[in-house]
């Protein structure tokens, strides 16, 4: 319990740094990379990270872990808060807060989909020749009474859709 | 909360500096949809782009024999 005490103080990473250098005892030792270490994170579902958050304390950092040692009903507030600001980068409520980020993504798919859109024009204008008179209404009206009259698809396609008692589109 | 002796950090929170989404995403939001909106609604209605729709309940057939 007090080596646990002692590790959580003084941070894992100063005591097996210097077993290391006791070890080998000679000069020319490969320095860790940081992301060898024990790392902080921010995460949800580890409520304790390997490390505090404030590895190199300042000397009034320093005095208040000193003070941590004694009793806590005798830190302050503001004492307490910046103890755990030391130990820890983002609470719960800040880890979890919501971002407005989805206004931006929804924002920019709506407008590359009207890019899109303006494709269409620049393709109906530039590139498109005149719609064929066969599209017409008069056209396409006289088109769709020939097709009925030879009940084109009669079992499930157009002349499926016509009623012939009525003489109107099914409902 | 990490436990009862901490509950005094949340009510001394850290001010968060606004991020681009703060400041602009609402912004960025409106002016995609009205971008979207307007190029649509006119590719749909006024550009006379031949969709080709189903003629079924569209279109009233008309005698063709001459």
């Amino acid at each position: 319990m007090l080596a646990s005490r002692a590790f959580s103080l003084v941070g894992r990473r100063s005591i097996s740094t210097s077993l290391c250098l006791r070890a080998h005892g000679h000069a020319g030792i490969v320095k860790a990379e940081d992301y060898t270490h024990p790392a902080y994170v921010d995460r949800r579902d580890v409520p304790l990270p390997e490390v505090a958050f404030v590895k190199d304390l300042s000397a009034q950092q320093k005095a208040l872990k000193e003070k941590e040692k004694a009793s806590w009903s005798a830190l302050s507030v503001d004492e307490k808060v910046e103890l755990y600001r030391m130990k820890f980068n983002e609470t719960y409520a800040e880890m979890n807060k919501g971002t407005n980020q989805w206004k931006t993504i929804l924002g920019g798919v709506l407008f590359f989909l009207g890019v899109t859109g303006v494709i269409l024009i620049w393709q109906k204008h530039f590139m498109y020749g005149p719609v064929p008179h066969t599209f017409s209404e008069e056209w396409v009206s006289a088109q769709t009474k020939r097709m009925l009259d030879m009940r084109v698809n009669p079992m499930e396609g157009i002349s499926s859709k016509w009623d012939f008692d009525k003489n109107e589109w099914k409902k | 909360a990490r436990g009862i002796q901490h509950t005094a950090v949340r009510q001394a929170h850290r001010k968060h500096e606004p991020d681009f989404h703060d400041k602009y995403g609402a912004m960025v939001l409106l002016g995609g949809a009205a971008m979207f909106t307007t190029v649509w609604g006119y590719v749909l209605t006024q550009l006379n782009i031949e969709w080709g729709f189903s003629p079924v309940g569209r279109i009233t057939p008309r005698e063709w024999k001459e």
